[in-house]
């Protein structure tokens, strides 16, 4: 198709379109898990942890059971006989296998691992109840620290595994050791980010319902990926995939906490079943501080061979990563990305990574929005420190290394290879927009005056869509494919489905606007149908940043499918040998006669009606109906690029960081709805800024998590953050429908390095440098005291 | 997270919040505009067994001047405090006190006195109150109204003088006097978070541009907000000037015995006493006669 | 603990309630009254997704036991409309601004902004965000929330209603 990443020619996408989902949003119609009501439903609440690591003895559920208005107490044992065990082991080098059950019937892991759950009628009955169950712990020695959790002797989290260490994964180029041994110089710099949580402002939950007449399981779950959950929930309850249906309501953001099978939902679903009545469970906000997935937690050092320019001849990179106690996604995947990707738009040909994921009586690990978050800070803050050591431009360092924008493809020591980016671009745009030369001029004239600015630069490429040949190469079981189906109605409207869900990305709209283009009419009239497993097609879910590129762009084929069908019954009803000069305008077949687009009388709901009304009408051997579904595989991966660079005033006398600008240069390639591209970018912006100036899940020495409410884990409030400037270069990707990219996890990326870079930049006449998060006041004066 | 079980008792009148605490002891709890007490019971670190309801007293949320003095009843919310015309002209600083507490919503319904008998050793009414020499009002179970001082009020982390069948009515603070600067001075992780070190200053004048009268409180430092009472004893008849300020704030670098927490250790919170007191003593002298 | 009969308005209009005193009014106004749009996200009073107004006045209604709420006009999101019965000028303003994504914390903004800006008509963006700290939101990153609250007093101003 001659228009395909051709912008200029779209008519439905690159049009900021305003969101359908805004009506029912704005007027409190939305419909969430916790606004679904089911006639005769039970209300559970979970009995959890007060120990971070200790022995189940007896749990005694008498008191409990006997209470008002109680249905249910069940343990780890009951739940053993109506579920399976999950055993993670993907055939993956350096990960060892590991198993979880329902709930634990042998010992508790980390404070608030859930050891009972109550079903009553009510929920504050539940809590009621849930008081009454003694449970019987022996405490044992936990591990907390990761550090502490690969020594010899550590208690153990898996006894049967016989370590803590439970992914160790390797590379090298084959001339790294020597190019390291030899440099000039090495210059070291670490990393860290603390653990965090997503935080959704709607936490985790679902409702169940068993269908005794049918043997039918309805599960309503806010979650991401509503085709592998079900595989997965149906698997864990010995049940066949079509006994399982999956409903995802509106959901209140996911973030990446909103997609495994958590074992409180199997649970929940596995009473449903047991009870032969409907069960709702709402995670309170303290157990999804405590309990539901949190991200991060990691420890990075890197040496870089440099020679006097600042060129890095080699690079190393060793990875720590602190994953919990439990494993809802294969151990290694999240740091294996860091790793894979590190180098960016940098040049180095010579590069080590040495990666080790490690248990801890904590909270079970996953993703979190840029689960490699931490990449570009560690590339980019590893730059920064070649300029300090060597007296060097940071911007020239950067140029020095970088990879010439017309030198793409550009395959990374990895082995990775990056095209149709253009962080050259990206950098000089943004070092024009915020007048870089007279910033360090500002900055050394204030300085006089105790005024400490900086400015932080950290240039991202993004990896995002991971189509199904990454996950090959990783090892990564499961798929990067997507399938979407689009149908005509016989009056002519449009319904679509694929198999990503939303959580607040607004695909009703801009998905509407793919199905729009492809078939060649308005995006007011597609309807776009997500989150039901029984109506959607089988898909991989929205996570990676891949719901543009796989659910947009397979919606697009489909849609295109759809149009050469309706074309192919117009050519014929209008009495012509082809479609060839036809195409579909806002709903209605026009001939194109020359440059000239002349209207004819016929319209997609003629065209309906025919293709199954009178299907005797249609050419020769087409079948009746007007539906097409198409499965794509993108391609292993969609890179897009930015360049984010943070302004800051550092008040040294009490630590605190003001942005005082940020501006972000971006390229995610063409897309679909650029106010909601916009709207992704700021939010992976902001996230990244709160994680870097104020998040931590903080556990006391002895493994007591003590942050468990939103007063003790801040985040950012709308006082704390900035306004942030936009910019583009985008262009677009030459493998995808309609030249997309992914883009949603990159302003994370970016912005814990700016910031994290620009506070250094602030401080470097104290010779302080930040390496750990959160850039919290009392650390920077703590670092500051430490400097004089 | 549901709170336990409890009774409620709606009190319309004084008389009757008194007999419901003497009838129900220690299993009693008041609530006012409840924004901490509700959170608590919602996490079940409360669970009173009866709930004494005061809001519908009539006549306990007024704001009005008494001759030198400013009397707020304990139901006035944080928001009419701060919004209060009366309240900026006769102390100033309490408005600008109220205005920093918690968020917008949470300024509609939190009250003075709610405020003042939970006690947070973080939270801005238990400073003010020791700042000023407030003298808090409380009803007595024999209907006999008793009054301490601030200083007195607040005894310890979540502790006051109030016994378990009082009632805290009304909170009297002096007005500042013409002239007299103030300011209020605080540092927390993010708006409205509870602060990390706050300060509290007034400042008055004689007519030689000698300190008359200096008020210096500091909260965070220690369990209850401090009275920096030896300092303020000593910068009488002090010339107020960039030297003298410096001194002052050194002087307050030490005072009190700070801990470490999650949010800043006990060092920190000395370097932000001590940059704190310079800005309030630099902000009262500006709005003192002089500045 | 038994259950207690009383009465809210919420929305203009009378309920009679039944339950139990501990009932909080978040969990009254969604469960026994049936207005869903009042979500409930942290329960302790923080993010502000549960805000209504009581008696014209924006609360979390996590912090208060709805049998505390007799005799008060409670005004839910359900309540918030334009004149002609459609988006009210913030409403308009936030979906034009794109200043919602998931919509799970909208609704507390929007009626805690509601009642501000009848009380500061013409607030700075500052007097904006410090209001909106307390209403958090993990989506937007809140600076298009903030452009379209500036939008929705512009017009209710009757100002020019271009976007700078």
């Amino acid at each position: 198709m001659s228009r395909v990443n051709d912008s200029n020619n779209f008519l439905s996408i690159g049009k900021s379109l305003p969101r359908k989902e805004d009506r029912r949003l704005l007027t409190g119609q939305g419909r969430y898990l916790d606004d679904i009501q089911v006639a005769g439903e039970l209300h559970a609440c979970f009995v959890r942890s007060p120990y971070q690591h200790a022995l189940i003895l007896a749990i005694d559920t008498e008191a409990a059971e006997a209470a008002p208005e109680v249905v249910a107490v069940v343990t780890g044992k009951d739940l053993a006989e109506w579920t399976t065990t999950h055993r993670m082991a993907p055939p993956i080098d350096g990960l060892l296998p590991i198993e979880m059950t329902a709930l634990p019937a042998d010992k508790v892991r980390f404070h608030g691992d859930p050891v009972a759950c109550i079903v009553a009628t009510d929920r504050y009955l539940a809590e009621d109840a849930s008081e009454l169950v003694e449970v019987d712990y022996e405490p044992l020695d936990p591990v907390c620290d990761m550090f502490k959790a690969m020594e010899d002797g550590a208690p153990l989290i898996e006894k049967d595994m016989g370590t803590n260490l439970i992914s160790h994964q390797t590379f090298e180029t084959g001339n790294i050791l020597h190019v390291m041994e030899s440099a000039g110089r090495v210059v070291e710099s670490t990393f860290s980010t603390p653990r965090q949580t997503p935080l959704p402002i709607e936490t985790r939950g679902c409702i169940a319902e068993w269908d005794e007449g049918t043997q039918h399981l309805t599960v309503h779950v806010g979650n991401q990926a509503p085709h592998p959950y079900r595989s997965a929930l149906a698997g864990r309850l010995k049940l066949k995939e079509t006994q399982v249906t999956v409903i995802v309501p509106d959901v209140g953001g996911g973030f990446g906490q909103k997609i495994a099978l958590y074992r409180e939902e199997l649970t929940i679903a596995a009473l449903a079943r047991h009870l032969k009545r409907p069960v709702r469970w709402r995670e309170d906000r303290m157990e999804n501080l405590l309990a539901a997935s949190h991200a991060r937690e990691d420890f990075v050092r890197t040496r870089a061979a440099v020679d006097a320019n600042g060129r890095i001849t080699g690079l190393t990179l060793e990875l720590v990563e602190d994953f919990g106690a439990y494993c809802f996604f294969p151990a290694n995947y999240l740091a294996r990305v860091v790793a894979v990707i590190l180098t960016g738009p940098y040049d180095i040909g010579e590069y080590a990574f040495d990666v080790k994921v490690v248990l801890t009586n904590k909270c079970g690990n996953g993703p979190m929005r840029a689960p490699m978050a931490i990449t570009s800070w560690v590339m980019e803050g590893t730059i920064d420190n070649i300029a300090r050591e060597l007296g060097l431009d940071p911007v020239q360092v950067r140029r020095l290394n970088m990879v010439a924008d017309d030198a793409y493809p550009h395959v990374m020591a990895t082995g990775e290879t990056m095209e149709d980016i253009n962080p050259g671009a990206a950098l000089e745009r943004g070092l024009e927009a915020i007048g870089y030369a007279d910033f360090r001029r500002r900055q050394e004239a204030d300085r006089e005056h105790g005024i400490y600015r900086g400015l932080g630069i950290c240039s991202v490429v993004e990896s995002t869509t991971y189509g199904s040949k990454f996950y090959k190469a990783a090892g990564i079981p499961g798929s990067g494919h997507e399938c979407a189906w689009v149908k005509v109605d016989p009056s002519g409207t449009i319904r679509a489905s694929a198999g990503v869900m939303a959580t607040g990305q607004g695909y009703e709209t801009s998905f509407s606007q793919a199905v729009a283009e492809g078939l060649g009419v308005n995006p007011q009239d597609v309807d776009i149908k997500l989150g039901n497993t029984d109506i959607a097609p089988y898909g991989m879910g929205s996570r990676g940043a891949r719901g543009g590129t796989a659910g947009g762009g397979t919606l697009y084929l489909a849609a295109t499918g759809v149009r050469e069908k309706a074309l192919a019954i117009a050519a014929k009803l209008l009495g012509l040998n082809t479609a060839y000069q036809l195409t579909m305008r806002d709903g209605r077949v026009c001939r194109l006669i020359d440059d000239d687009i002349q209207e004819t009388d016929l319209t997609l709901a003629d065209i309906a009606r025919t293709a199954y009304l009178d299907p005797t009408r249609l050419p020769d051997g087409m079948e009746p109906g007007l539906e097409v579904t198409r499965a794509y595989d993108p391609p292993p991966m969609t890179y897009s690029n930015s360049c984010h660079f943070c302004e800051v005033v550092v008040d040294v006398p009490t630590g605190a960081v003001e942005i005082s600008r940020y501006v972000v240069v971006e390229n995610c390639g063409n897309v679909l709805n650029p106010q909601i591209v916009e709207g992704q970018q700021l939010g992976a912006i902001v996230m990244g800024l709160s994680g870097s100036l104020f998040e931590q899940v903080v556990y006391d020495e002895s493994g007591y998590n003590q942050t468990g409410l939103l007063a003790d884990y801040l985040v950012a409030t709308a006082s704390d953050m900035p306004n942030i400037e936009i910019l583009s270069v985008a262009t677009p990707n030459r493998r995808t429908p309609i030249g997309l990219k992914g883009m949603a996890e990159g302003g994370v990326m970016g912005s814990i390095g700016a910031i994290s870079n620009a506070v250094s930049d602030a401080l470097s006449p104290f010779g302080a440098v930040v390496e750990n998060h959160p850039i919290s006041p009392s650390r920077l004066r703590l670092m500051l005291r430490e400097k004089t | 997270m549901k709170p336990a079980p409890f009774t409620y008792h709606d009190a319309q009148s004084l008389e009757e919040a008194l007999a419901l605490l003497a009838e129900h002891g220690d299993e009693a709890k008041l609530i006012a505009g409840g924004q901490s007490l509700v959170a608590m019971m919602n996490l079940r670190l409360a669970q009173p067994g009866h709930l004494i309801d005061i809001n519908g007293i009539a006549g306990l949320d007024g704001i009005e001047r008494d001759g030198e003095s400013l009397l707020i009843g304990a139901l006035a919310c944080h928001a009419d405090i701060a919004g209060s015309d009366l309240v900026r002209e006769a102390c100033p600083i309490l408005a600008d006190a109220a205005g920093h507490i918690g968020q917008y919503a949470i300024r509609q319904r939190g009250t003075i006195g709610g405020s003042l008998s939970h006690a947070d050793p973080a939270a801005e009414w238990p400073l003010m109150a020791i700042l000023m020499d407030a003298k808090i009002e409380i009803a007595q179970p024999s209907g006999d109204r008793r009054t301490v001082e601030g200083a007195d009020f607040i005894q310890s982390i979540y502790t006051t003088d109030l016994g378990p069948d009082e009632v805290l009515t009304r909170v009297r603070f002096p007005c500042v006097e013409r002239d007299e600067g103030w300011a209020f001075k605080s540092f927390a992780r993010r708006r409205g978070d509870y602060f990390i070190v706050a300060v509290g200053a007034t400042l008055a004048l004689d007519g030689a541009g000698r300190v008359s009268r200096l008020r210096l409180a500091l909260g965070g430092m220690e369990v209850t907000a401090i009275r920096l009472v030896e300092i303020e004893q000593e910068a009488i008849g002090n010339t107020p000037d960039g030297d003298w300020i410096e001194h002052i704030a050194a002087a307050a670098r030490g005072a009190g015995e700070p801990a470490d927490d999650q949010h800043a250790d006990a060092e920190y919170r000395r370097e932000l006493a001590c940059v704190l007191v310079t800005d309030a003593l630099a902000e009262a002298l500006n709005r003192s006669g002089r500045g | 603990m038994d259950k207690v009969a009383f009465r809210l308005n919420v929305n203009g209009m009378d309920h009679d309630v039944l339950a139990e005193p501990r009932k909080l009014l978040s969990d009254a106004i969604r469960e026994d009254i049936g207005l869903t749009g009042t979500h409930v996200g942290c329960e302790h009073g923080v993010c502000g997704a549960c805000t209504v107004l009581i008696d014209g006045k924006p609360q979390r209604a996590c912090l208060v036991f709805a049998i505390q709420a007799q005799g008060q006009a409670i005004t839910t999101i359900e309540n918030v409309t334009g004149e002609d019965g459609g988006y009210s000028p913030l409403q308009q303003a936030l979906h034009e601004e794109h200043g919602l994504q998931c919509g799970f914390c909208t609704p507390g903004i929007v009626v805690t902004m509601e009642a501000y800006l009848k009380e500061n008509p013409d607030p700075s963006e500052r007097d904006i965000r410090d209001v909106l700290s307390g209403n958090l939101c993990r989506c937007t990153g809140y600076q298009s929330i903030v452009k379209a609250v500036q939008k929705a007093a512009r017009r209710m101003r009757g100002e020019d209603t271009e976007v700078a």
